[in-house]
């Protein structure tokens, strides 16, 4: 045998394994995210994973969906356990205490992720996410959840999974209906149509209130202290108002934004429905749903189901009977940033015994092809959070407008403001609960937020002013932390 | 025949068997009951927080920070407060029905089963009918006061600072005032008839008669109830939270609620024990000077 025909026949054999090394490749990649998070899966078949959701509708999706799903495929039983959701970090952190192991899968308020992930409660992800070549599907869920829900420093703690922001409605056959223009232009001069600023929605909903009430008051708004804190973040920083001096760490929460926008609360709640200061989230929803008040601002999935989603469901069978669904209308609220409050991003718990297979859930879960589904289902709480859910033309084809409502969902991934973030978030946030229901109890504003003030100085000094301020700049310096 | 010597054996066999079975039960309660009693003075002495698990001793770093917390003594206040108002409006109404019940009624067994049922609803439960049914859109209670007012009313009983206290005071009355009524039921029921005879025969008055026969009878079971009842007043939880959550502000903040507070939503591990030892100690001085008061102590 000649050397050409040695190397020839080396040449081809070489050949034949680099085809057959790139196929292998190609199929490899041509693998989803999802296949590749059920194919590594199998082999962790017969275990249980156990998994902390939200109480309520939420875990209707991994119990009736996701969860048979997913053991069908992979022979991992999903066990799902409940828990309000103020009781979420609580849970966590008590399991972690404990070191029980209770949990593996966790569902994690992003705002208290630096809480968890400094505490040691939260598995690092970097590792589960390369070793199954997730990092490009992440990348493609919206920049603000993206960007502002998976690291702690720098690491990936969690898989952003829940586009919650809150969004207005309104009543288009009141905005539309000519006597109610023409009396509102005569009144105020410009055009009765979604306000823009907060001084619009007060204006229009004084006028429709003192026109329609008691049959339809202008809006009605969250006003529970754990729900009216998203709003006020929000109207605080439309107004202007900063939450720290960047360079003391002193609150400013007290500042002139801050004193006025609590005086602007109290003066909303005049044309709102008698009572309203008790409204928590079902109140304004089930309002509006009735043509009771004409705008309201909440989450996502009351956009959907005002407009009949998920008429019929048997999970849906509590939500009053909507009378409005052909007139919903969706806008950015007021000064256009609304609040991107709570979301949920999927975390693993760092005591859990299934480590990897909690991650491979998780990547499941949150992959393109899977969360598609899940975003969609009738009963859902988890709202688009991936650009491709915005334009996915199923979704956008399941009820008249609901193209516009995904339009303003995506507009609202894009400018929508981040809620506070802190080390022990949820202490300065209990003292701002606190601050909203004294406001409730009519008493100064101005008082109030000194004292409210008086108490995040207390908390910053305690917890460390240095390594607090460092927190807050890194929170502070996100392009979605403060209205451009 | 016995010999002193073999009885004496017999005798300390007899009691160290006797010790022997009532190891089991001994060791259960010293384990249930002593251990998280000294764990709790243990972590109290420690630094344990959200991020920290400091288990060196820390002194009294705690116990001295009880000192300069306004809102942990506003909320020893407001128990205070509210066990002071509760206890003896649930006594006198308890006694009252108790009164009423003694004479012969008919269907009085079903009515006392009837009476009952609020004690044996969960108080969580309990604190969360009553927030629906002092809601300002769905409650009934606002609906009945606009019928006799003749006019639309708007009581924010949740929110108000004149109207919470209240209706938390309603709430925690109306679920427990049963628990007073049977006690004093059964005490009323065990009067002795011959003595009230007797004071009856010899002209005493209605007051005389309540003052020198019944209520020395009744002493020591009422003192019982309200031992029973000033304690679960003091640590009163659940209704509060259903109702309020402490609030407005911390307004009806109860000492309990505020322990939880540090413990499981501030993860402040070694102040809440310090906190839930300064509990133990109020209670147990309360215990002793009523066991004392009772005089039986002994």
């Amino acid at each position: 045998m000649s050397i050409q025909s040695i190397v020839r026949k080396l040449l081809i054999a070489a050949s034949t394994i680099a085809v057959g090394l790139s196929l292998t490749t190609l199929e490899a990649s041509a693998q989803s995210a999802a296949d590749r998070a059920v194919e590594a899966a199998k082999k962790y078949s017969g275990t249980t994973l156990n998994v902390l959701y939200e109480a309520g509708l939420q875990p209707l999706d991994p119990k009736n969906f996701t969860g048979p799903l997913w053991e069908k495929l992979t022979g991992i039983k999903i066990n799902v356990i409940e828990a309000p959701i103020d009781q979420l970090f609580t849970k966590t952190m008590q399991a972690h205490k404990a070191g029980s192991g209770s949990y593996d899968v966790l569902n994690v308020l992003p705002n208290q992720m630096p809480d968890l992930a400094l505490a040691g409660a939260l598995e690092p992800l970097d590792k589960f996410v390369d070793k199954y070549g997730y990092r490009e599907e992440l990348q493609k869920i919206a920049p603000v959840y993206r960007d502002n829900q998976m690291k702690v420093e720098g690491v990936i703690y969690g898989l952003p999974d829940d586009g919650d922001v809150l969004i207005m409605y309104y009543n288009r056959a009141i905005f539309d209906d000519a006597k109610n223009k023409a009396g509102f232009k005569a009144k105020h001069g410009y055009d009765l149509a979604p306000p823009k600023t907060w001084k619009e929605f007060s204006e229009i909903g004084q006028y429709l209130t003192d026109t329609l009430a008691p049959k339809v008051y202008g809006a009605g708004l969250f006003r529970q202290p754990g729900l009216a804190q998203f709003m006020f973040q929000e109207r605080f920083r439309v107004a202007g108002g900063k939450f720290f001096d960047a360079d003391t760490m002193k609150a400013t929460i007290n500042s002139e934004a801050g004193i006025s926008v609590f005086k602007g609360m109290v003066e909303d709640n005049k044309y709102m429905p008698p009572g309203v200061e008790q409204w928590g989230f079902i109140e304004p929803f089930s309002a509006f749903l009735a043509g009771d008040i004409a705008m309201t601002i909440s989450w996502p999935p009351v956009g959907r189901w005002a407009a009949g989603y998920g008429k019929g469901t048997e999970a849906l069978n509590w939500i009053p009977e909507t009378k409005i669904a052909d007139k919903v209308g969706y806008a950015l609220p007021p000064g256009g940033t609304p609040e991107l409050a709570a979301g949920f991003s999927f975390g693993v718990a760092s005591g859990s015994k299934n480590k990897e297979a909690a991650y491979l859930f998780s990547q499941w879960m949150n992959s393109e092809e899977i969360s598609l589904k899940r975003v969609q289902l009738p009963y859902a709480l988890r709202d688009p959070f991936r650009t491709s859910h915005f334009s996915n033309p199923e979704y956008r084809s399941r009820w008249s407008n609901a193209g516009d409502y995904l339009d303003v969902l995506k507009a609202g991934a894009e400018t929508g403001l981040l809620d506070l973030s802190l080390l022990q978030t949820d202490r300065y946030e209990e003292a701002m609960r606190q601050a909203i229901s004294r406001l409730w109890a009519q008493e100064d504003p101005k008082e109030i937020l000194d004292d409210l003030a008086g108490q995040w100085d207390k908390l910053t000094k305690r917890i460390g002013l240095e390594k607090q301020k460092r927190v807050y700049n890194d929170w502070a310096n996100k392009p979605n932390a403060y209205p451009k | 025949m016995i010999t002193s010597n073999s009885f004496a054996d017999k005798l300390d066999q007899e009691r160290w068997f006797k010790y022997f079975l009532i190891a089991p039960a001994v060791f259960i309660i010293l384990l249930i009951g002593l251990y998280p009693f000294v764990k709790l003075i243990l972590v109290s002495f420690q630094n344990i927080t959200m991020f920290d698990n400091e288990l060196s001793y820390q002194g009294f770093i705690h116990y001295e920070r009880l000192f300069d917390d306004d809102r942990l003594w506003e909320s020893i206040l407001h128990t205070i407060i509210f066990t002071a108002v509760a206890l003896p409006i649930e006594l006198i109404l308890g006694f009252l029905l108790a009164l009423l019940f003694l004479e012969r009624i008919p269907y009085k067994q079903v009515f006392v089963g009837i009476i009952l049922l609020p004690t044996v609803i969960s108080p969580i439960v309990a604190g969360a009918t009553w927030k629906l049914m002092f809601d300002q859109r769905f409650g009934p209670i606002n609906q009945v006061i606009a019928w006799f007012a003749g006019h639309e009313v708007k009581l924010l009983w949740n929110i108000e600072p004149a109207l919470v206290w209240p209706a938390i005071m309603v709430a925690e009355v109306w679920q427990w005032t049963p628990f007073m009524f049977l006690i004093l039921l059964a005490a009323l029921s065990n009067v002795d008839r011959e003595q009230l005879e007797a004071a009856q025969i010899d002209g005493a008055s209605w007051w005389m008669t309540f003052r020198k026969i019944v209520l020395p009878a009744i002493m020591p079971v009422m003192f019982i109830a309200l031992l029973i009842r000033g304690l679960d007043l003091f640590r009163v939880f659940d209704v509060v939270w259903t109702m309020t959550k402490g609030g407005p502000g911390t307004m009806t903040e109860t000492i309990s609620i505020y322990a939880y507070h540090m413990a499981f939503r501030e993860f402040d591990v070694s102040y809440s024990a310090a906190i839930a030892f300064l509990i133990i100690l109020i209670l147990t001085v309360i215990v002793v000077a009523a066991l004392r008061r009772m005089e039986v102590s002994r």
